[in-house]
């Protein structure tokens, strides 16, 4: 089946082949910005951390409270009293010539590079198994792009509180963002909730690097709880198409973070009353009532199917 | 609460003690270089570090009144007048290593209808604890989200609860590759609120209820970290309850004035009352592995086994009516009984294979499934004026089935050391049975079924360390779908680059766009939603004097779908469109200083602005000045105005200042 392309898509399509004619400038620049090898030839060594600290005593100092600190006991790999060069690499040319040409920086690898040298010991740690599915690591977004080893604060890698952690995320995600500045929303802007409550940004088993609860459901019944279930007669759409189907998760204008500004319309697009003659959308196409809509009492569905996310008393969610 | 409030009466005295503490932000900013002592070296945590650094926010809210809708700004903003402890945040190291290295402790926001607490202990090799805890109150009283004509003005789906969410975890670390941790986490929500009690479908009677639920969950497991592999073993436990209730007394003359057959009816008593009870266990065993530098194999299997249990009797007075047996009737009694199960079982399993360094294959599969069973019986005794006492059960054994499947391949090739191709393509197929939408409660079963295949396509450019450059791609045509309103024939872009134009100046954009189609004749479903984001991070001689961001976003959305109209039993078009400005931003001035201290203005705020099917202006402009007193102490007002208004719901606007004085003591 051809799908026609939308104008979108050409658009899309011409920057992506501006792009590729970009490459071959882009690998000359490469090669003309490649370190000059250095005379010497011999290959750094390590140096251990008292070293580093002659210059860089305020980082050392700060790094004596960071988790990381507990490298410096790393016999395994070979760390041992070689904390800082774990990650920036053997420093022996960098201490001689005082160049930061000749030492790693992290923050300015390539962004799997970074994540290569940070796997080396975090690659098998649970917070990483659904790494191999998230969408930061695919879109080549770096364990440093978040994790600042030597910023916020003695403890920190991340931010701690949630108003720091919503600040990082919107960083990139301001599209997301915007949508908490709307009035019906999850109180992020408060501070009281943050993008990880939801959110696992190493991966996860759900879409959308979604948190689970209960070990495996939508992290949404982690507050929601009784929206779990099971019920005696769930509501399908829950189930199949999750939350998303009738709520905006981030914030909407309509009330109770609905999808449609009257709640009618959130239930009638689905119940449409419109038998469907193709194979697609089968599911709840054909109910039910035949109430006048024009009356006020029925144009809130939920004023009478109050229990609409599941019911264990009536199949209509009345109860 | 005790320990907090004495806490907080001690903390000011502690605050104000003449300290030769450093500035607790002094780690991060550059300390002059000195030459480096062999102590210093073996000593890194130095013995003239305080033992306790900390910081207390305390103030005053004044609201100036509320104009407008009172309930729409309690359904939005909910913030009062009166003292408040704004925030609060302290570390306490102890240098001898006893009972702990060090405990970080913050709360926010108490008084307010969110506040938080949160506790860290570690003591290094022995223990990690977290503690973490949420009071979140939600009042929602929306005139348009009930039936804007009920007698008394009642809102049937008004509430106002609170929600308590607790979580505390434990980390056992007796060696480095095992680790025991242990989990609890609790949940729950009581308040009060109106609900309507429904008798047939003759009349509905708003009443009050008093929400009450909760959910504990228990866990537990066993981490085992090696080099090259990695394994989790978990088990866990949930339970439930819901203890919902509602009673009324009095004439309640319900929604519908109209009389039925001539006569008036009215709910003069009811007593409602919801006994659910739930359980699970589950299993989760998660295994990585790293056999080889260029394979990483990661697996997940998840079983859990939810059940519950229902119990509901409700006893309900008045002159009520069942319409489809033209009975009229005094007194309905209604006992119901039900118990569901719900066997669930997850799994993926994946890999992440690097033939060679610019190639990396990315499998993944997983699969959901669970089936819901479930029988409940619900028993009506009705006692008619003159005749005999009727009797009506209904009973309904149900289940639900859901078999959820996708596979995904993604391959990614570094063309060159600045620029990543990815291409690849998933396919998501399942089917399920649901109760099929039907009146009547005995009503049958309903299949469907899911089959989507879907091209992937994206790329990572970075020129230069200055700019990435982001796009991705998702196309699908979809042969089966659950519902009219899924993604069926969809495209979906979304491009993103970041420019650090200068040291101080960064720009952000993002551009989105979802399109889905369904061009069935009697759904005639056509969605576009685009999204464009511009920010901006402004700090200028590194943000000493001023700092600014600033993120803008603009948003159309288009839906049209196809349904019936009941009025006229004709088919017509749900439209919903929205264009809306949405734009946040924070600036900070120094301002002139005086004495070593430097005073700080912040202003910034928010604006929401909508038009098309429901125009919405919100606004939330702040500006905040700060006066330092002494090194530990200082002053701060703070403005804000929140402002809504709504074109089609003039009733629900409102506008109202906040003025909040504070003082800030640090140690």
């Amino acid at each position: 089946m051809t799908l026609p392309l939308p104008a979108t898509g050409r658009r899309l399509m011409l920057l992506a082949a501006a792009v590729l004619a970009g490459l071959a400038t882009g690998s000359a620049q490469q090669q003309a910005s490649a370190p000059p090898s250095s005379p010497d030839n011999k290959p750094a060594s390590y140096m251990g951390s008292e070293t580093c600290q002659t210059c860089h005593e305020d980082i050392f100092k700060a790094f004596q409270q960071n988790p990381h600190h507990a490298v410096d006991k790393d016999k395994k790999r070979g760390f041992e009293n070689n904390a800082c060069e774990s990650c920036h690499g053997p420093a022996s040319k960098h201490e001689e010539s005082l160049a930061a040409a000749d030492i790693r920086q992290p923050a300015k690898l390539a962004p799997a590079e970074a994540d290569r040298m940070c796997l080396r010991c975090h690659q098998n740690q649970p917070t990483h198994a659904g790494r191999i599915d998230s969408s930061h690591a695919k879109n080549q977004v770096s364990c440093v792009a978040c994790h600042s080893i030597h910023k916020n604060g003695p403890r920190g890698l991340v931010p701690r509180t949630a108003a720091a952690i919503n600040e990082q995320c919107k960083g990139c995600h301001t599209a997301e963002w915007a949508s908490f500045q709307q009035p019906y929303r999850h109180r992020l802007p408060e501070g009281a909730m943050s993008c990880v409550d939801c959110h696992n940004p190493h991966g996860a088993l759900l879409p959308h690097m979604m948190q689970a609860s209960r070990g495996n459901e939508p992290g949404c019944f982690n507050c929601h709880g009784e929206k779990a279930g099971p019920f005696v007669f769930p509501h399908a759409a829950v189930n199949l198409e999750g939350c998303g189907a009738c709520h905006e998760p981030h914030g909407s204008a309509n009330p109770r973070m609905l999808t449609r500004p009257q709640e009618r319309f959130v239930c009638l697009e689905c119940h449409a009353n419109l038998p469907t003659t193709t194979p697609a959308a089968t599911l709840g196409t054909i109910p039910p009532a035949f109430h006048d809509l024009r009356s006020p009492r029925f144009q809130n569905c939920t004023i009478c199917h109050q229990k609409i996310h599941g019911s264990y008393i009536n199949r209509d969610f009345l109860k | 609460m005790r320990i907090l409030l004495a806490f907080l009466v001690t903390f000011p005295v502690w605050g104000q003690a003449p300290a030769a503490a450093p500035d607790p932000t002094a780690a991060q900013a550059p300390a002059p270089a000195t030459a480096a002592t062999p102590t210093a070296a073996e000593n890194p945590a130095p013995s003239t570090e305080p033992w306790f650094t900390g910081s207390v926010d305390l103030g005053f809210r004044w609201i100036t009144g509320v104009e407008g809708s009172k309930d729409a700004y309690r359904s939005i903003i909910d913030l009062d007048q009166g003292p408040r402890l704004f925030g609060i945040d302290f570390t306490i190291q102890d240098p001898k290593k006893r009972l702990f290295d060090r405990i970080d402790a913050r709360g926010y926001a108490w008084g307010d209808p969110y506040n938080t607490a949160h506790v860290e202990a570690q003591k290094n090799s022995v223990y990690d604890f977290n503690f973490d805890y949420r009071n979140i109150w939600y009042f929602n009283e929306l005139p348009s989200f009930a039936n804007p004509a009920a007698p008394n003005g009642i809102n049937e789906n008004a509430f106002d609860v609170r929600r308590h969410m607790l979580d505390a975890s434990l980390d056992l670390r007796p060696g480095k590759r095992i680790i025991p941790y242990l989990d609890f986490s609790h949940s729950s929500e009581f308040g009060h609120g109106f609900a309507t009690w429904l008798q047939d479908a003759v009349n509905e009677y708003v009443v009050p209820i008093q929400p009450r639920e909760s959910t504990e969950n228990y866990r537990g497991g066993v981490r085992f970290e090696y080099n090259k592999w990695h394994a989790t073993l978990e088990e866990g436990g949930t339970t439930f309850k819901d203890d919902e209730q509602a009673s009324q007394s009095g004439i309640n003359p319900g929604d519908n004035p109209t009389p039925f057959l001539g006569q008036t009816l009215s709910l003069n008593n009811l007593q409602q009352v919801y006994g659910i009870r739930g359980d699970s266990t589950y299993s989760r065993a998660l295994f990585t592995a790293t056999p080889t530098s260029w394979l990483s194999l990661s697996g997940q299997f998840m079983f859990s086994q939810p059940r519950i249990d229902v119990n509901y009797a409700e006893l309900a007075s008045g002159n009520l009516a069942l319409a489809s047996s033209l009975l009229f009737y005094t007194t309905e009694t209604g006992l119901a009984t039900g118990a569901a199960k719900q066997p669930h079982v997850s799994g993926n399993a994946g890999f992440d294979l690097r033939p060679w360094k610019r190639l990396r294959i990315v499998e993944s599969w997983m699969t959901d499934r669970y089936h819901d069973a479930a029988f409940g019986m619900f028993t009506q005794f009705l006692q008619p004026v003159s005749n005999p006492q009727a009797i009506l059960t209904n009973s309904l054994p149900n289940e639900q089935v859901v078999n959820y499947n996708q596979q995904q391949l993604d391959v990614m090739y570094d063309l060159t050391s600045k620029l990543t191709l990815r291409g690849g393509w998933r396919y998501v197929w399942g089917n399920a049975t649901v109760l099929a939408g039907q009146l009547s409660q005995s009503g049958s079963f309903a299949s469907g079924t899911l089959n989507r295949q879907i091209g992937l396509a994206g790329l990572t450019f970075r020129p230069m360390q200055k700019l990435s450059v982001n796009l991705d791609y998702e196309g699908s045509s979809s042969d089966d779908i659950y519902f009219r309103t899924s993604l069926n024939d969809y495209h979906k872009a979304r491009a993103r680059a970041r420019y650090q134009a200068t040291n101080s100046l960064m720009l952000q954009a993002n551009f989105t766009v979802l399109n889905n189609q369904n061009p069935s004749p009697e759904i005639r479903y056509d969605f576009q939603s685009r999204d464009n984001s511009l920010a901006i991070y402004w700090t200028p001689n590194g943000g000493k004097r001023f700092t600014l961001t600033g993120e803008y976003d603009r948003y159309t959305l288009r839906s049209d779908i196809a349904y019936l109209d009941l009025t006229s039993f004709t088919s017509a078009i749900s439209t919903y469109h929205e264009n809306a400005h949405v734009a946040s931003s924070s600036a900070d001035v120094a301002l002139p200083g005086y004495g070593g201290m430097t005073p700080k203005l912040t202003f910034g705020g928010s604006l929401f602005v909508s038009s098309l099917s429901r125009p919405t202006q919100f606004y939330e402009p702040m500006g905040r000045l700060t006066l330092p007193l002494h090194k530990n102490v200082s002053l701060y007002a703070e403005w804000q105005w929140y402002g809504m208004g709504e074109a089609l719901y003039l009733y629900e606007g409102f506008r109202t200042h906040a003025f909040i004085t504070g003082v800030r003591l640090t140690r």
